[in-house]
């Protein structure tokens, strides 16, 4: 009777696979995330966020009327334009530093955003 | 005669009385409620509304000086309208401000104000811009 060689086959395939299944797993953990403020009652639903480089801000207008994001801080300057109820827009941080986030359709409308590495 | 010299110099200061208070309120300033120096409705009165409807929402783009050089003008190519200098009347002001300027083939980046400034607030400001505009008819 002829021995199975299944074994060898398993150990080198786990012995290649254990490795790359753990960057993945690792890889996850360090993935981007995309964090949601939301705009309601001409107000942030946040006044300060911390978030990693490689992160992005996903801005949710939750009033009736037009809101606006743009910053113009150092570390990150843009300006994401107007959108109405219902509407989202989306900016990365790939920077790390503190980032003022306002909304230029409602100036009391403001929030920071701090970047870390 | 005492009763004759006594209504004499009473009518006298009673004359003197009289005289000195037509005097004294004559001098009197009227009276004129405080924060009434300019008619409502007048162009001066919103002109003057409008220069803070402006520098409370328009500055952060149009600058101070409403001449495009606000604090964000730097994000934004074409710049910010110089408003100084612009050549639009009333109407196309009125219009921009309430509808944005993506709907008049502007910079999509100007935002429209018709859900947070009233009607009197818009007309205000474009009194304003008017008024400091070099090319007032």
């Amino acid at each position: 009777m002829q021995i199975p060689k299944i074994r060898p086959y398993l150990a080198l395939t786990l012995a290649i696979a254990l490795p790359g299944i753990e960057l993945v797993v690792a890889g996850a953990a360090w993935a981007a995330q995309e964090h949601v403020v939301a705009q309601k009652n001409k107000s942030f639903s946040m006044k300060k966020l911390t978030v990693k480089v490689g992160d992005s801000v996903k801005f949710v207008n939750e009033d009736s009327f037009a809101h606006n994001v743009f910053s113009l801080s150092e570390a990150k300057s843009f300006d994401l334009g107007s959108f109405g109820n219902g509407g989202t827009k989306t900016v990365t941080f790939d920077k790390p530093g503190k980032i003022e986030v306002e909304c230029a359709v409602h100036p009391d409308m403001r929030m920071d955003v701090e970047v870390t590495p | 005669m005492t009763t004759f010299a006594s209504s004499a110099a009473r009518l006298v200061a009673v004359l003197a009385g009289f005289l000195f208070c037509v005097a004294v309120f004559a001098q009197t300033p009227p009276k004129v409620p405080q924060g009434a120096l300019l008619p409502k409705d007048s162009v001066d009165a919103a002109t003057f509304r409008g220069g803070l409807v402006f520098a409370n929402y328009c500055v952060t783009c149009h600058g101070i000086n409403a001449d495009g050089n606000g604090r964000a003008a730097r994000l934004y190519n074409p710049k910010s309208a110089n408003l100084r200098a612009s050549d639009k009347n009333d109407a196309y002001y009125g219009l921009i401000i309430r509808k944005g300027g993506a709907a008049l083939g502007r910079s999509e980046f100007m935002p429209t104000w018709e859900a947070e400034l009233t009607n009197e607030q818009v007309s205000d400001l474009v009194a304003y811009l008017r008024s400091i505009n070099v090319n007032k008819p």
